[in-house]
C-alpha cells in the first residue's frame, strides 16, 4: 500500500469510528474527515465536486433536498392524522386489527416518502389511539417503526441507502419496484402475521373505550384540503417521473425538484415553510461521505479492496450474495446504514463489473439493499426511524429501552434476512 | 406605597398537593397563577395557568397539533383531567434548570421596582416577601389599578 493510501485509510476509518460512536456529532465527523481528505491532497476539489465516479453525488443530494420539500409540505395537510383514526375507526379499536392497519399504512407511506417522516406523523396518533383504549402504544410503536424500515425498503426513494445504491448502480426506480417491492410485500405479510405472536400481550383492551375512538373525527385533522389535493397530484406526478425514467430519461433528482418547485408555485406554502423540514445536516453529512469515500476511490484503495474481494469470491457469485446479506444485516444493525452503503457502493459496483453485469452478479446491489435496510431493524439504533421513535416514546411518558426494542427487532432482522437469502437465491441463481 | 402595601392574600398550593387543585384553584378564582409554598409555607415558586395547561395537553397532541381537532369538546376535555389528574404540582412545574427566577419583591419595593420585576420576567404576579415573612402577592391588575388611579388620566 502506498504511504496515500494509508493515510486516506486512516482518516476513513478514524472519521469511521467517530461516527459509530457518536464522540462527535456525524456531520463533524463526515465534515472534518472530507476535510482532511481535501488538505493531505488524497483527493482535490475538481474531484470531490465535479467527479461522477469519485466525488459528492449531486443526485443523492437533490433526490433528498427535492423529497424532504415534497414531505414537509405533504406533512402540513393532515393527511396521515385522517388515515391513521380512520383506520383505528374502522378497526373498531380491535387491537390487532388496528396494529396491522397502522403496519400497513406506515409501511406504504414509507416506500412512497421516507421512514423518519413517516414514523414521526404516525407516533403521535398511535399515541392518541393507544390513550383512548388504554393500550400500551410500546408496541404498536415498535411495530410500526419495523414496518417503516421494511416498507422503506420497497422502492428508490423509500431509504437514503437505496438511494446511494441507485446512483451509483444506475438502477431505476422501477428495477427497485420490480426487485425488491415484491419480496418486501411478502415480508410485510409474513411480518403481520409475526406482529400476533410478538406482541401477543399487547391485545387486550376494553371493549367499553371503544366509544372513545369512535367519537374522533378524522375529517377535523385535515386542515387544508386543497392543500392536500394540490400534494397529493404533486406526489403522484414525481412517482409517475420516477417510473418513465426509461422514457424520459430525466434523473429522480431532476423529477424531485421539480415536484418540489411546482408544489411550492402552486400551493400557498411559503418558502420558509417549504424548507423548513430540510434536513440540512442529513444533506452535509452525505456530501462530507462521499468526499471522504471519493479519497478513497482515487488513491486506489476502493479498486485493491473490491479486486481481493473479487479474487476470494470469484466465479461464486452466489457465496458474494449470501455473504454481502449478512454482514450488511449485522453491520447496518450496529452503525448507521448510510455510511456503510456509501462505502460498499463503489466497492460493489466493482464487484458487479468483473463478474460481467449477469444477472447473479447484477443481485449483489439487492444483497446490499436489502443486508443494509433491513439489518437496521435488529437494535434501537439500527436504523434513524428508530431512534426518532425512542425519542418520542421518552418525551410521551413511555420510554422504550434498547434491549425492550432490540429484543423484538432482533427476531425480525433475522427473520427479514432469512426470508431474503431463499429470495435472492430461488430468484437470480435457480429461475435467472 | 410600597409592596407590603399592595400585597393581598393570594390562593396558596403546596408541592405535594395534586395539579387537578392548583388548576381548579386558577379556575374557579380565575386567577393567571397560583403561588406554590414549601412544607413551611414560604413561596418557592408561582405557576401560571399556561404551564398548568402545558401538562393537561397530552405530548402526542403537543407534537402533533393538528390532533387536537380531532377530539370532541367532551374528549378533549378528559383528556386534560386526566392527564393533570395523575400528576402533582411538583410534577407540572418546570424542571429547576429551565425555571425563572421566583418573582418576589421585598416589602420596601416601590410601585415601579414591582412593574419593572414583572415586565422583566414576564409574570402576572410577584410575591412578596421579606426574609422569613411572607406579605402575600401583588397581582399586575391590582398594580395597574394603583398606576392607573395615582395619575390623572391624560387629555384624549
Amino acid at each position: 500500500m502506498s504511504f496515500a493510501q494509508v493515510l486516506s485509510v486512516v482518516v476513513f476509518v478514524g472519521a469511521y469510528i467517530l461516527i459509530a460512536t457518536e464522540r462527535v456529532h456525524r456531520v463533524a465527523a463526515a465534515l472534518g474527515g472530507a476535510a482532511l481528505m481535501l488538505g493531505l491532497g488524497l483527493t482535490d476539489g475538481e474531484t470531490a465536486f465535479h467527479s461522477v465516479e469519485a466525488g459528492i453525488d449531486w443526485n443523492v443530494v437533490f433526490l433528498l433536498l427535492g423529497m424532504m420539500i415534497i414531505v414537509g409540505v405533504i406533512k402540513q395537510t393532515g393527511l396521515f392524522e385522517y388515515l391513521a383514526i380512520a383506520a383505528a375507526k374502522r378497526a373498531r379499536g380491535k387491537p390487532y386489527a388496528m396494529m396491522v392497519m397502522l403496519v400497513v399504512i406506515t409501511a406504504v407511506a414509507s416506500a412512497a416518502l421516507d421512514n423518519v417522516t413517516t414514523v414521526l406523523l404516525i407516533a403521535p396518533v398511535t399515541f392518541l389511539v393507544c390513550d383512548r383504549l388504554g393500550l400500551n402504544p410500546i408496541p404498536f410503536l415498535i411495530a410500526e417503526v419495523m414496518a417503516s424500515n421494511i416498507g422503506g425498503t420497497a422502492t428508490l426513494i423509500g431509504d437514503p441507502p437505496n438511494i446511494i445504491i441507485a446512483s451509483r448502480s444506475g438502477l431505476t426506480f422501477n428495477d427497485f419496484l420490480i426487485h425488491l417491492a415484491p419480496f418486501v410485500v411478502v415480508l410485510m405479510i409474513v411480518f403481520v402475521v409475526v406482529c400476533r405472536w410478538l406482541f401477543r400481550d399487547a391485545f387486550h383492551y376494553d371493549e367499553k373505550r371503544v366509544a372513545e375512538v369512535m367519537a374522533l373525527s378524522e375529517r377535523e385533522a385535515i386542515k387544508n384540503r386543497t392543500l392536500l389535493v394540490q400534494s397529493l397530484i404533486v406526489l403522484a406526478l414525481v412517482l409517475v417521473g420516477f417510473t418513465l425514467h426509461s422514457v424520459l430519461h430525466v434523473e429522480p433528482s431532476v423529477v424531485a425538484l421539480l415536484g418540489a418547485g411546482l408544489l411550492v408555485l402552486v400551493s400557498k406554502v411559503t418558502t420558509e415553510e417549504a424548507i423548513a423540514d430540510v434536513e440540512w445536516e442529513t444533506l452535509v453529512f452525505f456530501m462530507g461521505l462521499f468526499v471522504m469515500v471519493g479519497a478513497l476511490v482515487e488513491t486506489g484503495v476502493i479498486g485493491q479492496v473490491s479486486k481481493a474481494l473479487a479474487d476470494a469470491v470469484g466465479g461464486q457469485p452466489l457465496v458474494a450474495v449470501m455473504a454481502l446479506l449478512g454482514v450488511s444485516a449485522v453491520l447496518s444493525a450496529i452503525v448507521d446504514n448510510i455510511p456503510y452503503v456509501a462505502t460498499m457502493a463503489p466497492i460493489v459496483g466493482d464487484l458487479v463489473a468483473a463478474e460481467g453485469g449477469t444477472p447473479q452478479a447484477e443481485s449483489l446491489w439487492w444483497s446490499l439493499a436489502l443486508g443494509a435496510d433491513l439489518g437496521g431493524n435488529a437494535t434501537a439504533v439500527g436504523a434513524s426511524a428508530n431512534v426518532v421513535v425512542l425519542g418520542l416514546a421518552a418525551r410521551n411518558g413511555t420510554p422504550i429501552s434498547f434491549w425492550q426494542f432490540t429484543r423484538y427487532g432482533i427476531v425480525v432482522a433475522a427473520l427479514s434476512i432469512l426470508l431474503a437469502a431463499p429470495y435472492l437465491w430461488l430468484r437470480y441463481f435457480v429461475l435467472a | 406605597m410600597r409592596a407590603r402595601d399592595l400585597a393581598e392574600d393570594y390562593q396558596l398550593v403546596r408541592l405535594g398537593d395534586p395539579a387537578l387543585s392548583a388548576a381548579r384553584l386558577i379556575a374557579d378564582q380565575h386567577r393567571p397563577a397560583v403561588v406554590v409554598v414549601d412544607d413551611d409555607g414560604m413561596p418557592v415558586t408561582v405557576l401560571p395557568g399556561s404551564q398548568v395547561l402545558r401538562f393537561s395537553v397530552p405530548g402526542y397532541v403537543q407534537d402533533d397539533p393538528s390532533l387536537a381537532r380531532v377530539y370532541d369538546e367532551r374528549g378533549g376535555a378528559e383528556v386534560c383531567v386526566d392527564n393533570l389528574a395523575r400528576r402533582t404540582v411538583k410534577e407540572v412545574l418546570p424542571p429547576k434548570e429551565k425555571r425563572h427566577d421566583m418573582p418576589a419583591v421585598s416589602g420596601n419595593a416601590t410601585v415601579l421596582e414591582i412593574a419593572a420585576t414583572m415586565a422583566r420576567l414576564h409574570t402576572p404576579l410577584v410575591v412578596v416577601v421579606d426574609g422569613d415573612t411572607f406579605h402575600g402577592v401583588v397581582t399586575a391588575s391590582h398594580l395597574l389599578a394603583v398606576i392607573l388611579h395615582t395619575t390623572p388620566e391624560p387629555p384624549a
